[in-house]
Formats: C-alpha cells, structure tokens, sequence
C-alpha cells in the first residue's frame, strides 16, 4: 500500500471512524483481543470504545499493549491495517490512552491551528 | 409622637388645597415652631427646604428642614380647599395612625414639594455604600442641636467616630433594650452601643479549639449567627421614624420588620464562656444573644459581611428563641468547582459536591510538631470537575464517606496546592448530606448521569514537588512580564532546552573548607588562599559555576547554574569535570555534547542585581527536575481548553 505512505494520515480514534470511510488514518489503540486466525484484532481507543483492525498479513507473534496503525478505513468502519507499531511498555513511561485522546479532542476542535495536510504535502 | 429619648418628633399633615400627606416630619431643630404654638393646625406654612426619601416599602417621607409660617391660622380661618389624600402608589397611612402629638397644620406650601420628588437627599445614596452597622449612630444626633450636622456623617466616612459614645447612650436604643424583646438587627450593632439584643440563627459552629504559648493556655470556640437585618437605608429613616410594616404607622419604639438584606456577624467565646455556652448552642437554633463585646471584625479569619464581631465575656445572655419563621437558614453560596480555578487562592469558599471517594484518615506531623487527622476527600459537582478537599482533626476522623454522600462545606480556604484544592479551616462548617435544595439536585445529576463522568481533578496528586507552587511561565514572559524587576526576587517554573553551555570557566577552585564556597587565589608558593576564612590551602576543591543558555518555542535565556543544578544538568561532578578539563579535552568536550539540547523543568530565580554601579536581571536556576510528559501535556491541554474559553 504505497499509496499510503505519501499522504497525510489524520489521528482519530472510533468516534471519527466514520468520518473517515476510505481515508487513510492513523489509530492508536490498546489491543484487546486477537483472533485466533491472527488476521484480524479488536482495539480499545482511549475513549473505551472498540475498533476492529485487520491485516493484510498474519500476526507471526502474539500482539499486545499499546499499538499504532495506520491504514485505511472500510465502508464498515473496519481499519484495514497496512502497517502497525508496538509502543513499548517496558521503557520509559508507559503511554497515557487517555491523555492521548483529550489531545486528539484539542487536534480535532481545533483544525486551524493544526494543520498538518499542509505539513505533510508542502 | 414622642420619641424615646424625650425629645418630641413632629408630623405634619400637610395640604396643598387639593392633596394631603401626612408624611411630612418637622426636623427638631424646628420643634420650637410647634413647641410654641406659632406652628398650628391651619396656618400656611412656605416650606423652605425639604429632603424627601423613599423607603424600603415605596413610601415617601418628607422631611422639612427649614420652613416659615408665611400666615397664622387665625388668619387663614380653617381649611383651605377639600384635600384628599395623596396616594402614591396607593400606600398611604391613614390619618388614624397618628399619634397625639402630631399637628394638622392645613396649610399651603409655596414649594409644594410632592412624593414626587425623587430624593437627591445624602441618606440614599450614602446607604447604598456604606456598611449597615453604622446606622444606629445616625440616631444619636437626634438631640444634637446643630442639626445640619446630624446628616454629614452620611456623606462622609459613616464612621462612628464622629459620633461621641455619650450621645449614643440617649439613643431611642436605650428605652427600647430596656424591654428584652426588643430585637435589634445584626447590622446596627456597633461598639458604641451596649445596650442590644439580638435574635439570631447559628449558621456555622466550630469545635473548641485550645492553645497554649508562652502567655498561657485557653480554649476557644466561635460560630456565625444570620438574622433578617434591614438594609442601612430603611434604617437611617428610624430617626425620622420610618415606616414600621408591624404596626402600620410612622414609629421606632417597635420591633422593626421589613424586607431587608441578611445581618451576620461572628461571635467567639473564651474559656470560662466556652463552658458556658458550647453545648447551649446547636447549630441551626436561633437565640436571642445581648450583652457582649463588639470590636472591629478581623477580615483575615472571617469573610462575614460585617465590620465588627462579637466576643461574649461574663455577662452575656444567650437565650433560646422558639419563634423561628423570620431568621433565614443557612446562607451559603456555592461556588462551582470548575470556578475555583479562577478564584483567588486563599479565598474562603462555599463549596457542595458528590464526595466520590473519601481516603482514609492518616496522621501526619505538622511543622510544630503537632500531630493532625487529615482525611481528603474527593468532590464532584455538575461541572464535571473534581477537586480534593482536605478535613481536618475530629471532622476527618469522624467523617464517614460511605454511599458516596453530598458534602457541603461553608468556609473553605482555596490552595493552590496541587494548582486548586479546598481545605477545611477550624471556621468552616461540613455538612454531608445536608437539607437543602442543592443537595437534592446534585444527588440527582449524579446518579442519572454523573457518577459515569470522566471528570478532571482541579488537585494534581502526582506534582512531584507538592510542596511548593509552581508558578509556570515561558521564557519569553520573563521579558514581557518585565520579571524580576522589582527589588524582591521571583520566581517561576518552566519547561526549557539546553541550547549552549559555556564551557570556559565553568568550574572553579574554591576553599576547600566545609560551607565555604570562596574562591582560592593561587599564590607563589604554591598554595591556595581563601580570602574569607584567611587560610591558606594545600588543595582546593572544585565547584560549578555554569553559565547555560535555555530556550523554549519563544525565547531564550541566560541563566546560571550553581554546583548541585549543573551536576544535574552534565550529569558529572564538578570534582570529575575539573579533572577532565586538566587531562583528557575530548572527554570533557564529550560530557558537554551530551548535556546539549536536553530538555528540563527548570525552577528559577529572577532578581535585579546590582554589580558595580550596573543592574541587570539575573537568572539562577534553584532546581532542574526531568520532564513528566503526562504532567506536562495535562496541564497544555488544560490551558488549551481555559484558553478557548
């Protein structure tokens, strides 16, 4: 999916699923639980509510904590993930979901003072 | 009419040929025009001067300062015209209130002043300012002869001052504490006056308090007690006699009753008087209370709207009242938690919230080395903000958090410990689950929909330096807030980078002696002298005296670290460095590459300081302290949110 690389990936989390249908995102999350065929996970954001994130590839080991994926939404409101990242939880301070989400509030209310499609093609 | 103190008020009804009011009240200082018979029923008067006032209920008085009988009665022969009663707003005391010695002059008056008249008189607009409790002195320049001066004061300071105590012992206050029912309302009581009851609820009660210093030991205890006061306004009238809504008629000898703004007032108790009436008193009764020391009220302990307070002493009376339906209850006004933000610290404050959870009780040792209960609580309102109140001593103790009760407090003391957290002072009151409407509501909102609220705490718990406020500032508000300037040092707090150290005389020899910091001048022979102890030294030891450049995303600053900050900073001793510096540069270049672009929460000093005829700001850093992001980004997206506001 190299298309997703180049463009600009808005954080949100499940309440904006929908407002992003065929965008590319970005979502933090907190992994709950893995399917057993490793396809596909279910996320926690730090609002509480749950997301579905599937794979194009399996998951070779077991996922947990806090991950970040970027990938694009589907007309069901699934992330289909294209790449994924692990924030570690046995260094440094463990990441705060929740502050994370009030952020994400500030970032979205306040769209003029964070302008970051013009950051990212410019 | 006659008033108390043996000096005759007269009123005048008084005609126009067309309309009569009986409103009109002769001052004494012409009590000689009826006295003498040349002011009778019947004779013209021209009316020279009058002030004319509007009481509390709509009524007008008018009060006539200085009038002449232009033609006698005998002259006039009787009723002039067939004059009804003037009847502004349809109020009107009939004629039969009047007492006997009030006069029926018919008579014209060239000035016709009517109700009409808005006052411009010095007793309305004075009232609006001043304090009520210093109406009662206005009553005593009744037998003052120099009447004009009987209403300066009211344009003036209203300080009781200027009325001599021994004018107030003629006062129409005398004759009527004479009788114990005679109430008086909180607002006019004054140091002047001794002679008063008072019939009030007690609003706030404290617990008894002892001490013990170097003068000795006692006990104290105090409480707060509200009545239905009359506003300063309707009261300044009691002289001219205003209108009493109990009897109907012009009057001060009654019990005066009329809507007016709430009088309280804090009374403390010592010693044997703690005996004595501590447990008489329950907070909620009312009482009737006389005979106790008035003094000036001190506004540090009690934000009470009242310039003086009461001490009880030997001889007061405190007696239960059953006659209840008058006196207000509990006055408080709560503050939302989301406001205690804006709110001055150290402010006493009315607060009332879900207590969502209620440590448990720990002792901790105060700085005198006393031992406390403390319990905090944690308070929930409609807000949706939180904040921690602490109790204190038995309340703490006592206090059961259970079921997750409304708690209310009147009197609490804002901190900005934690940025805002509430503390219960030895004045305030708690009350959980208490009767009263804002209770019922906020038990409602909370268990709809508040006990689901992701709430904010206003108390950070996790600030690591609880202790001590940190006053947050950027850089570039060190300049434009001109900090520092004044002759006593600032100080702030502030998230900063490392831009530049200097590395060049970063370190220096200094005494190698315990507690001096001197530096040491190498001399001749080899050793090191140390000015201040006047010693001279074999070794020195090395100390820090960084010179460091901060910068944050809008300014940059010089600032100066000392030994223990710039330890922190390079990580190294200054011991380590000096050495580096004499045998290995990369090494001691290295440390300071590494040092380079980290970012701290610095604690500064800013101060004017003076070198040699030059003054010039200066920054010490006290204390470097590594960066919590999670405190940091809470407390960004805080001011974000107060910011958009």
């Amino acid at each position: 999916m190299a298309g997703i690389i180049d463009v600009p990936k808005p954080r949100i989390n499940c309440s904006m699923l929908l407002q992003h249908i065929n965008q590319a995102v970005c979502f933090v999350c907190r992994v709950s639980k893995v399917h057993p065929s490793g396809k596909t996970f279910t996320a926690v954001d730090g609002e509480g509510k749950t997301v579905t994130v599937e794979l194009n590839c399996c998951l070779e080991e077991e996922l947990s904590g806090v991950v970040e994926v970027i990938g694009l939404v589907s007309n069901k409101g699934v992330l289909m993930a294209a790449t994924y990242n692990l924030l570690r939880e046995d260094r440094g301070t463990p990441f705060d979901l929740e502050l994370y989400n009030e952020a994400l509030k500030v970032i979205h209310d306040f769209p003029q003072h964070y302008p970051f499609e013009a950051a990212v093609s410019g | 009419m006659t008033s108390n103190s043996g000096l005759p008020r007269f009123r005048l009804m008084m005609s126009d040929g067309q309309h009569a009011l009986s409103s009109f009240l002769l001052t004494t200082q012409l009590n000689h025009l009826p006295e003498q018979k040349l002011l009778v029923q019947h004779c013209i008067c021209m009316l020279k001067k009058v002030v004319t006032s509007t009481l509390a209920d709509g009524r007008t008085a008018v009060t006539v300062m200085d009038m002449e009988v232009v033609q006698s009665a005998e002259e006039t022969g009787g009723r002039i015209g067939n004059p009804t009663p003037y009847n502004k707003d349809g109020q009107m005391s009939s004629p039969a209130k009047k007492s006997s010695a009030t006069l029926e002059p018919d008579s014209s008056s060239a000035t016709a002043p009517g109700p009409s008249y808005r006052s411009t008189s010095f007793s309305r607009s004075n009232a609006a300012q001043s304090s009520p409790t210093n109406s009662p002195m206005k009553v005593s320049p009744m037998k003052d002869t120099n009447s004009p001066m009987k209403f300066s004061p009211a344009k003036g300071t209203n300080s009781p001052m200027k009325f001599s105590p021994a004018k107030g012992s003629n006062s129409p206050m005398k004759a009527s504490s004479s009788s114990p029912m005679k109430v008086f309302p909180i607002s006019t009581l004054n140091p002047y006056q001794s002679k008063w009851t008072i019939r009030a609820r007690v609003t706030n009660k404290s617990n008894v308090r002892q001490w013990s210093n170097s003068r000795g030991e006692g006990k104290l205890f105090s409480f707060e007690v509200v009545d239905e006061s009359v506003s300063k306004e309707t009261f300044f009238f009691c002289f001219m006699s205003a209108y009493c809504v109990t009897h109907g008629c012009f009057c001060f000898l009654h019990t005066m009753k009329y809507a007016g703004q709430q009088g309280e007032i804090k009374i403390t108790a010592f010693n044997n008087e703690v005996d004595k009436f501590f447990s008489l008193l329950e907070q909620g009764k009312v009482y009737y209370i006389s005979k106790a020391t008035l003094k000036v009220a001190n506004k540090q302990y009690s934000t009470l709207k009242n310039d003086y307070e009461m001490t009880l002493h030997a001889h007061s009376s405190i007696v239960p009242c059953e006659d209840n339906q008058s006196i207000p209850a509990m006055n408080c006004n709560f503050v939302q938690i989301e406001e205690l933000e804006n709110r001055d610290k150290d402010a006493i404050i009315d607060v009332i919230g879900i207590c969502k959870k209620a440590e448990d009780v720990s002792r901790i040792t105060t700085k005198n080395s006393r031992e406390v209960s403390k319990r905090a609580l944690h308070l929930i309102d409609s807000s949706c903000k939180e904040v921690i109140a602490t109790l204190w001593g038995e309340e703490a103790e006592k206090f059961d958090g259970s079921g997750q009760p409304v708690v209310a407090i009147k009197g609490a003391r804002l901190s900005d410990f934690g940025g805002r957290s509430l503390s219960a002072l030895f004045s305030s009151t708690i009350m959980v689950n208490p009767d009263i409407p804002e209770a019922f509501r906020l038990r409602a909102w909370y268990d709809r929909e508040g006990y689901a609220v992701n709430s904010q705490s206003l108390t950070e718990r996790r600030s690591t330096n609880s202790g001590s406020r940190m006053n947050w500032k950027t850089l570039s508000d060190v300049k434009n807030e001109n900090m520092g300037h004044e002759e006593k040092a600032e100080y702030f707090s502030c998230l900063a980078t490392v831009v530049y150290m200097r590395k060049e005389n970063c370190v220096y020899q200094a005494c190698p002696s315990a507690d001096c910091n001197k530096k040491v001048i190498i001399q001749h022979n080899g050793l090191y002298r140390c000015e201040k102890c006047n010693r001279e030294f074999s070794d020195f030891k090395y100390r820090f005296l960084l010179s460091a450049n901060l910068a944050d995303f809008g300014d940059n600053q010089w600032v100066t670290c000392f030994q223990e900050t710039a330890e922190v900073l390079l990580g190294h001793s200054a011991q380590t460095l000096g050495q580096l510096r004499e045998t290995d540069e990369a090494a001691f270049d290295e440390v300071f590459q590494k040092a380079n672009f980290r970012t701290h929460i610095f604690k500064n000093r800013v101060k004017l300081e003076t070198y040699n005829d030059e003054s010039r700001v200066k920054v010490t850093v006290m204390e470097v302290l590594p960066v919590d992001h999670r405190e940091y980004s809470r407390r960004l997206l805080s001011n974000i949110r107060r910011l958009a506001c």
